[in-house]
């Protein structure tokens, strides 16, 4: 391969679409070890075959022509199908799509990898999804259950897995009476489990069709029906725990991506290598645990416990241990250490006083700066209001009144004044002042498409090409939205300003969310002019600095202070094709 | 046919405003057409262009005031009335420099939209009433001999019958009669009238 000269390009396949869970975990285990390990120069690719949704052949068709057709000029040198079903793909539509590319594979067992009858070259990461052992684990917890029910879907990846099961555990099963709830409807489920003994162990499989046809993501179905369960549903999956899963055994997803992204390294590096199989552990959920009376003594060795409280002792032996020290030892230091920390909070809460005076003296700059561009805003559909009701002034004046268009212009009108009422929400919120920080939890993506529309206007006017590539899937954060949106504002005007003598058909404004490293969220903020001087890199946060003959210097500061605020960081480099790029990276929030 | 007929072309961006105004002029008894960007507008730009333009400043693309240097050329008789979103002084000072019919701010009432059209419909009439004349006019000076073009041309700037003679190189009496020829040819009596003529078809402007 003549990689060596150029940045490796890696395509990874998805199977489904962006909500299965199982495989954007592997994807991001993929992607954050790939980065990782090359210091990220390397070109990622990511396609989602959506095949849960649109199993038919002509889009199998389709897509494989799409993406030969895309990927034309671009052949990737690695592929990494997540699943059976990219695997499938792949094998199918190698050719045109990825000639010369090495292909890896996981996700499924050796059996299934047989099946498939790969070829020789590709190499992969098994994982095998072993009911039996997560059927015994279920056993050594619930040694008195004398009932075992398996639960499964009705698409044909259900099926199959159902079938599986039967072959696996007709031995377990023979201690058990054993029932198969299949066929049947999300309801159905949920009503029979509700029934059942309590000395029973539920097996759930996958979930992506019920009998009636409605499809679901399998940890979805699986919620539900953990809902109204009267007994422990263990599962083979990772991502059932949370859901309302005991727990099971199996390789996790990150596991499983750092086990494929290091076969593609090697495959890069140009070695060779064989198929290996990822480690499977016992994993639980410690409340479930709990839930249930399930005592952890019976836990197979080796197992890991989610979600598990520590003890009083456990998390905070050292505080225990130093209070006790002072105390006995000098009782004056702990007066001394408190009035020292009342200290210290009142200077907090003192600076987070002036932090919100001054967000807001800057959220007010901004809305001064954007007054034109809100003006038109609300102009436009007040304009179109006004010519709306004048023209059905007229229309009703005459003598046979064209009643349908009446009715279509009061359609028009009630459209543009919830237009003008959204404008002003969205000044509204600009300048409010708050006294108190509001902290939810909330998209990225969203917050920053919403500044987007706040600044359409002053863009246009301004001749600048907004281009904004936000990361297809939820970016949950956790601060003061408007406290974020306002730092997007303050960089993406500042991003404005500095096109001001780049010529009009240059004017880029280009907005970007990504993943960063240790599940952060970056979104950048890059310009098309002239940039910043390097000596001048370090000091833009600095208050006070400007270069602007009208600035404040202070926009920035605050913009740090903000972000500094959420335990995120914020920086600012040029970019090697010219302009400024700001980045501010933030802490994801935990879901849930 | 209709595409003749005086026509409102309203040129936004914004749908909803474009649907809004363009119905109520429609219902006010205006021929109206409706485009969406400057270039647009350019691309369907009807023969002749009868009407004026109803035209918004801030367009993606082609910008109103960048239009409007466009049509300068290749519609020079349609009038322009702005309708904005935005009372930006300094765009609208350039605008009306640059000879826009007017400048009106969104959200405008109908009566004065509908004011600003009617002027601009008539100053479209008018211009294009004199530009009627004036083709007539250069029709009649294209008629003329190479001859009689020469005298004109030494007529209107004043000069005697026997300084053209002297400067042609012929008679008093041959200008005399060319001059004559001119005259009825181009259908005036004196002087005056023959002078008007050479200024408006552009002639004192060309010869230094």
């Amino acid at each position: 391969m003549e990689i060596a000269r150029r940045v490796p390009r890696i395509l990874i396949l998805y199977p489904y679409d962006e909500r299965i869970v199982a495989t954007t975990e592997a994807g991001e285990a993929v992607r954050t070890r790939l980065l990782e390990v090359t210091n990220a120069k390397i070109e990622l690719f990511s396609e989602f075959l959506d095949l849960s949704r649109f199993p038919e052949r002509e889009h199998l068709e389709r897509m494989a022509r799409y993406l030969s057709a895309k990927y034309a000029d671009r052949q990737p040198d690695v592929v990494i199908a997540l699943g059976e079903e990219s695997a499938r793909f792949i094998v199918q539509n190698r050719n045109g799509l990825a000639d010369h590319a090495k292909i890896i594979f996981g996700g499924f067992s050796r059996a299934t990898a047989n099946n498939l009858k790969l070829p020789d070259d590709m190499i992969g990461a098994l994982s095998e999804f072993d009911i039996l052992k997560t059927a015994e684990m279920a056993r050594r917890l619930q040694p008195q259950a004398h009932h075992l029910y398996i639960i499964g879907g009705s698409a044909d990846f259900d099926r199959a897995w159902l079938a599986t099961a039967r072959t696996d555990l007709a031995n377990f099963s023979k201690d058990y009476e054993t029932t198969y709830l299949e066929n049947l409807t999300i309801e159905e489920f949920t009503r029979r489990v509700a029934e059942l003994p309590r000395d029973s162990i539920i097996l759930a499989l996958t979930i992506f069709k019920d009998s009636s046809g409605s499809n679901f993501i399998p940890r979805e179905a699986i919620r539900q029906i953990a809902q109204t369960a009267s007994a422990p549903i263990y599962g083979p999956y990772p991502t059932y725990i949370d859901y309302g899963a005991v727990g099971g055994n199996f390789v996790t997803f990150n596991s499983l991506g750092t086990t494929m992204a290091d076969l593609a390294l090697g495959a890069i590096a140009g070695k060779g290598g064989s198929s290996v199989d990822a480690p499977p552990t016992y994993v639980v959920d410690a409340r479930q645990l709990r839930h249930w009376g399930l005592s952890a003594a019976n836990l197979p060795p080796g197992a890991i416990q989610m979600f598990k409280e520590k003890t009083f002792w456990e998390q905070y032996h050292y505080v225990i241990i130093a209070t006790l020290a002072v105390i006995t030892a000098q009782g004056v230091v702990i007066t001394g250490l408190l009035i020292e920390r009342r200290r210290r909070r009142k200077a907090q809460s003192e600076s987070h006083r002036r932090l919100l005076e001054v967000v807001h003296l800057n959220q007010s700059a901004t809305a001064g700066a954007l007054s034109a561009s809100i003006a038109h805003e609300l102009n436009q559909p007040l304009g179109a209001i006004r010519s709306n009701a004048e023209a059905a002034a007229v229309i009703l004046r005459s003598e046979t009144p064209d009643l349908k268009l009446i009715e279509q212009i009061l359609v028009d009108i009630r459209d543009d004044d919830q237009r003008a009422h959204e404008v002003i929400s969205q000044v509204r919120n600009l300048l409010k002042k708050r006294g108190d920080i509001d902290c939810q939890t909330f998209d990225l993506n969203d917050v920053a498409a919403s500044a987007i529309k706040i600044l359409h206007g002053e863009a246009l006017r301004r001749g600048v090409a907004v281009h904004t590539y936000p990361l297809p899937r939820k970016l949950p954060i956790r601060a003061d939205k408007v406290h974020v949106q306002q730092v997007i504002l303050n960089l993406a005007t500042n991003a404005m300003d500095a096109m001001l003598d780049v010529a009009a058909c240059d004017r880029r404004l280009i907005i970007e969310t990504a993943l960063a490293r240790g599940s952060k969220v970056e979104l950048s903020v890059s310009d098309t002019g002239r940039g910043i001087p390097d000596g001048q890199l370090a000091s833009v946060f600095e208050p006070f600095f400007t270069t602007k003959p009208t600035g404040t210097g202070l926009g920035l500061s605050i913009a740090r202070a903000i972000v500094e605020t959420y335990g995120g960081k914020i920086s600012a480099g040029n970019r090697p094709q010219g302009g400024a790029i700001f980045r501010i990276v933030l802490p994801l929030a935990q879901s849930g | 046919m209709s595409q003749m007929e005086p026509t409102v072309h309203i040129v936004d961006d914004d749908q909803s405003v474009r649907t809004a105004v363009g119905r109520l002029l429609s219902v006010s008894g205006y021929q109206v057409a409706l485009y969406e960007s400057g270039d647009q507008f350019l691309h369907q730009l009807p023969g002749g262009g009868a009407g004026c333009v109803l035209l918004d400043l801030d367009l993606p693309g082609l910008s109103g005031l960048e239009l409007q240097n466009r049509l300068l050329e290749k519609a020079p008789l349609l009038p322009i009335v702005y309708l904005s979103g935005r009372g930006d002084i300094r765009a609208s000072v350039r605008a009306i420099k640059a000879g826009a019919e007017d400048f009106l701010e969104k959200p405008a009432p109908a009566s004065v939209v509908v004011e600003a059209i009617d002027r601009a419909l008539a100053q479209y009439e008018k211009r294009r009433l004199e530009h009627e004349r004036i083709d007539t006019l250069r029709a009649l000076v294209a008629a003329l001999t190479p001859r009689e073009a020469e005298v004109f041309a030494l007529i209107v700037r004043g000069y005697l019958n026997k300084q053209i003679a002297y400067s042609l190189g012929t008679s008093e009496r041959t200008v005399k009669a060319h001059r004559h020829r001119v005259m009825e040819k181009l259908g005036v009596r004196s002087l005056a009238e023959v002078v008007s003529i050479a200024e408006r078809t552009g002639m004192l402007d060309h010869q230094v």
